[in-house]
């Protein structure tokens, strides 16, 4: 299949990569660049598993269709902690054993730091929201919840001390 | 400073421990949150190619013709192969191997594979599968095992319709006990198709290594050594060389017992000599995967004024699908999970289970349970009612206790906390407020009414009597005091690496970041039995302490060479060896390791264990000998106009022994609370005339962070002797109950009883237009 160049910004750093244009960004992520932390759930837009962040929101990465990300920004979990140390929300999800099977909990996260990106204090039913398009077969959420409310919680505060 | 413990009282005592019982957090979170770990679906080898499996285009009837030869021929086709192309046994199944690999004349559901295409990239082999012509005869097509059993009706194997049938000796005389009870109950359940929706559907990757003849196949899976009998068997192929990676998966739940992409990636890996990489879509994983059973339960229960039990007759028809499986285990287990966990003088328990062209029954955690115990569970609050009893009274009234006869016929010999968690549900506040709690629910949201409702459980724990119920662990320490445990076990989500290592670093008295677990590999690790049953902290946390016992000896020697001391006079103990002489002279694990290496004594031992069995075999695995033990209670809102119901909080209090990892007993309730919600209120897979209705999440329902209630767990501990620390297992009691006693929750907010799932706003609406049903 003819295949074309796709320049785009990954987590912080240009990157030019071949693609069928067909292909999906998940499937660009996943099969070309060797980040495989977005996971493929259902590929019909369905289970969040693949989401990542582009240009500040939170989509369903297989229903990105790679060229669409042309010149635009994007960040998967691989690219949100700093080098060795963790994004407060990853902190949160081991601390509060958020994590079972942990096969939805990239596209979570993301999904998480989306929407806490946009409002760093969400309430408790806001981030039910924010998430409720990530499946989990595992948690029953509450400890998904939890985490996220962890880190919501200490910026509230944070905000009200200022 | 003094060493002296050499045999840690194992959990009956008051010890503190260092580990058990904590939250320690799990030793796989942080490669999960980063998203580092490796599931098999995320591997793609150099120049691997990609399989696609040819799945039925009916759901029953004969294959005329099957010709795959336009498919081979093209370009960038690298292989399409169909029943002619497997060596050895075409078949695969945990209990009874005839599940066609490939389909050679029949096809009895929509799910049956035909030929497999492996090809240069995912279209070609979207399109080779296009071109494989097959011609067939249709045949009747079977959704229900009424259709299966009524006469005449078309004959699914050649040895009829029928795959297994139990009857658990009765104990007593039933029907007379029926007679003489002032009061019975009598009334049929029916519930439906589940998905297991492991949000990792099947998949994995494949290579042939020629040098060595070794196949390795990558697939998340929950027993691996079966699978490599499996493979090995179809491939006609050593099964040393067959090597299986099984771990981790993303989620399993029962569903990855089974065979599933493993004895395909196998065939063509071996076939095309290049990696080949399958993963099913969502569609494929629902349509082909196996499902927990649809189930139709009758239930004849006879009690006393008092409200005693007297006797119990249950029959079960199990919708099974087109092949077994596990088919037949499941069945029993249903039936021994039907009496609940409650004495009855005489019982008679019969079991059918039937082959269907409709969706593939198999292994989803519960086990048979859910299916019963939604039925028990409300017959139990009908009598209650009817009685004018508090329905935890009546459960307690009748409540087993240890060395108590069950309602089977077999003594409860380990440790069985059903009424402790009765009497801390009678406790909670929701239960001791319940009348408060609704009345000022009510007055907030005046258009809903709410109910509280609770359900009980007893979960077999193990394999059973009569199987190979066992586990094998292997415990190192290297040179640098690092402590490498393997086992064959898989981490299917529920956290059991993290409670092993709690395990052994209490047992050993060391630091638990001093351990790595290595498993789920069959050329690393020794068989240590499926992940399964709620077994795998049970038996592998006894093989871990029996390793213990073997490995403190041979440190010992060390240090007494080392120190130039008898070994009389040393004792293992807070994570070295110390001399009970000489002013407590002591040697750290790290210097142990040292030292050994330095005298070529290796620190390498295996530990092996057996479950204890029931002192009653009525064969195929029944009865058992351990159960975990649960009471879970709910709280609802019912909107009558909509139907639609809230499932606002739920509490579980489960006794598996002891918690090994509170935050792990958490998580299993939590996770298992959702999934039961989800099982009673949205998910079913419907098949109509064999054909899937649902094939994806925007037809079969999930719950979401939206459906998700207020949780608490409350653990009761009852330490049983013969477990790891006390504990048991709990990974499959937390889904059971939550279903009924969401049922029992509606029941008392709107007076409705429902004895079909899902229990859906329609049933609602219809009911209250309709009066009590
Ligand atoms: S894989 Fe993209 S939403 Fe499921
Ligand atoms: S942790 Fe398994 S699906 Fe969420």
């Amino acid at each position: 299949m003819n295949e074309i160049a796709i320049r785009f910004i990954l987590n912080g750093k240009e990157v030019s990569v071949k693609a069928p244009p067909t292909f999906t960004l998940l499937r660009l992520l996943r099969e070309r660049l060797g980040l495989t932390g977005a996971k493929a759930g259902c590929e019909r837009g369905e289970c969040g598993a693949c989401t990542v962040i582009l240009d500040g929101e939170p989509v369903t990465a297989c229903l990105v269709l790679a060229p669409q990300v042309e010149g635009r920004r994007v960040e998967t979990i691989e690219g949100i902690g700093n080098g060795e140390e963790l994004h407060p929300l990853q902190q949160a999800f081991i601390d509060e054993s958020a994590a079972q099977c942990g096969y939805c909990i990239p596209g979570m996260i993301m999904a998480a730091k989306a929407l806490l990106d946009r409002d760093p204090g969400p309430s408790r039913e806001e981030i039910k929201t924010g998430l409720s398009g990530n499946l989990c077969r595992c948690t029953g959420y509450t400890k998904i919840i939890k985490a996220v409310e962890v880190v919501a919680g200490k910026s509230r505060k944070g905000s009200e001390s200022c | 400073m003094v060493p002296p413990v050499k045999d840690r009282d194992q959990g009956i005592g008051m010890t503190e421990y260092r580990y058990i019982g904590k939250r320690t957090p799990r030793v796989d979170a942080r490669d999960k949150v980063t998203g580092k770990t490796v599931y098999s679906t995320d591997l793609y080898p150099d120049g691997m190619l990609r399989a696609r499996v040819l799945r039925a285009a009916i759901p029953h009837g004969k294959i005329l013709r099957l010709d795959v030869s336009r498919a081979r021929k093209l370009p960038g086709v690298e292989a399409v192969l169909t029943h002619q192309d497997i060596p050895g046994h075409n078949g695969f199944g945990i209990v009874t191997p005839n599940w066609p690999v490939l389909c050679v004349d029949r096809v009895r559901y929509r799910g049956d594979a035909l030929a497999l295409v492996a090809a240069v990239d995912e279209e070609t082999a979207e399109e080779a599968l296009k071109l494989i012509e097959v011609e067939y005869e249709p045949l009747p097509i079977i959704d229900t095992p009424e259709e299966a059993l009524a006469e005449g009706a078309v004959q699914i194997h050649r040895d009829g319709n029928i795959q297994h049938r139990m009857d658990i000796p009765p104990k007593g005389d039933v029907e007379k006990a029926l007679a003489e009870s002032e009061i019975v109950l009598s009334q049929t359940y029916r519930t439906q198709f589940m998905e297991h929706a492991y949000l990792e559907t099947e998949g994995g990757v494949a290579i042939y290594d020629e040098k060595t003849g070794v196949i390795t196949v990558w697939c998340g899976d929950q027993y691996p050594f079966r699978d490599q009998l499996q493979v090995a068997r179809s491939l006609d192929w050593d099964p040393l060389k067959i090597r299986i990676i099984g771990s981790p998966t993303g989620g399993a739940f029962g569903g990855k017992d089974e065979i599933s992409v493993q004895i395909h990636l196998a065939l063509l890996a071996y076939r095309t000599r290049k990696p080949v990489r399958l993963h099913w879509s969502r569609e494929e994983s629902i349509v082909a995967g196996p499902k927990r059973h649809a189930m139709n339960s009758t239930f004849r229960i006879g009690a006393g004024k008092d409200g005693r039990l007297r006797g119990i007759d249950v029959q079960v028809v199990a919708n099974t699908g087109a092949y077994d499986t596990i088919a037949g285990p499941v069945l029993n287990l249903a039936l021994e999970s039907s009496p609940g966990p409650y004495k009855y003088p005489h019982s008679r328990f019969r079991g059918l289970s039937v082959y269907t062209n409709s969706a593939m029954g198999g292994e989803f955690r519960g086990f048979g349970a859910p299916q019963v115990v939604f039925g028990l569970e409300q017959e139990l609050d009908k009598l209650a009612g009817k009685l004018k009893l508090d329905p935890i009274e009546l459960r307690l009234l009748n409540a087993v206790e240890q060395g108590d006869i069950s309602a089977l016929g077999h003594r409860l010999q380990t440790s069985a906390g059903i009424k402790d968690t009765l009497e801390a549900a009678r406790k909670t506040d929701l239960w001791r407020r319940r009348e408060e709690i609704k009345r000022d629910l009510a007055a907030a949201h005046p258009r809903l009414r709410f109910g509280v409702g609770v359900a009980s459980e007893w979960h077999a724990v193990g394999l059973g009597v009569g199987l190979p119920d066992f586990a094998n662990v292997t415990i190192g320490i290297g040179e640098d005091g690092g402590i490498t445990l393997r086992t064959g076990a898989i981490e299917i989500g529920q956290g059991n690496l993290t409670a092993y290592a709690q395990i052994l670093a209490e047992a050993l008295e060391c630091g638990i970041e001093r351990i790595t677990v290595i498993h789920g590999d069959t050329f690393a690790c020794p068989d240590s039995g499926s992940v399964t049953a709620s077994r795998s902290v049970l038996i592998n946390g006894n093989a871990i302490l029996n390793g213990v016992k073997k490995l403190q000896p041979l440190l010992v020697r060390v240090a007494a060479r080392a120190l130039d001391l008898p070994e009389e006079n040393l004792a293992y103990g807070q994570g070295r060896v110390f001399s009970q002489i000489d002013n407590g002279r002591s040697l750290s694990l790290d210097e142990l390791a040292a030292r050994a290496a330095e005298f070529a004594l290796p620190l390498q031992v295996t530990g092996a264990a057996v479950f204890a069995t029931s002192d009653k075999d009525f064969g195929d695995g029944l009865p058992h000998n351990y159960y975990t033990y649960i009471t879970q209670l709910a709280l609802v809102g019912v909107d009558p106009e909509t139907g639609e119901v809230e499932v606002r909080k739920v509490i579980s209090i489960p006794e598996m022994g002891r918690a090994i990892n509170l935050a792990g007993v958490e998580g299993q309730c939590e996770g298992g609370v959702v999934m039961g919600i989800g099982y009673t209120l949205y998910e079913k897979v419907a098949v109509e005339k064999g054909e899937f209705l649902t094939k994806g999440f925007s037809t079969y329902i999930l719950p979401t962070t939206l459906d998700s209630p207020e949780q608490e767990t409350v653990i009761v501990e009852k330490p049983e002797k013969s477990g790891p620390y006390g504990g048991k297992g709990v990974g499959e009691a937390p889904t059971v109950p939550v279903t009924p006693a969401v049922a029992n929750a509606i029941h008392d907010a709107v007076g409705l009883r429902f004895t079909r799932l899902p229990i859906t706003p329609e049933d609602i609406v219809a009911g209250l237009e309709g009066g009590e049903r």
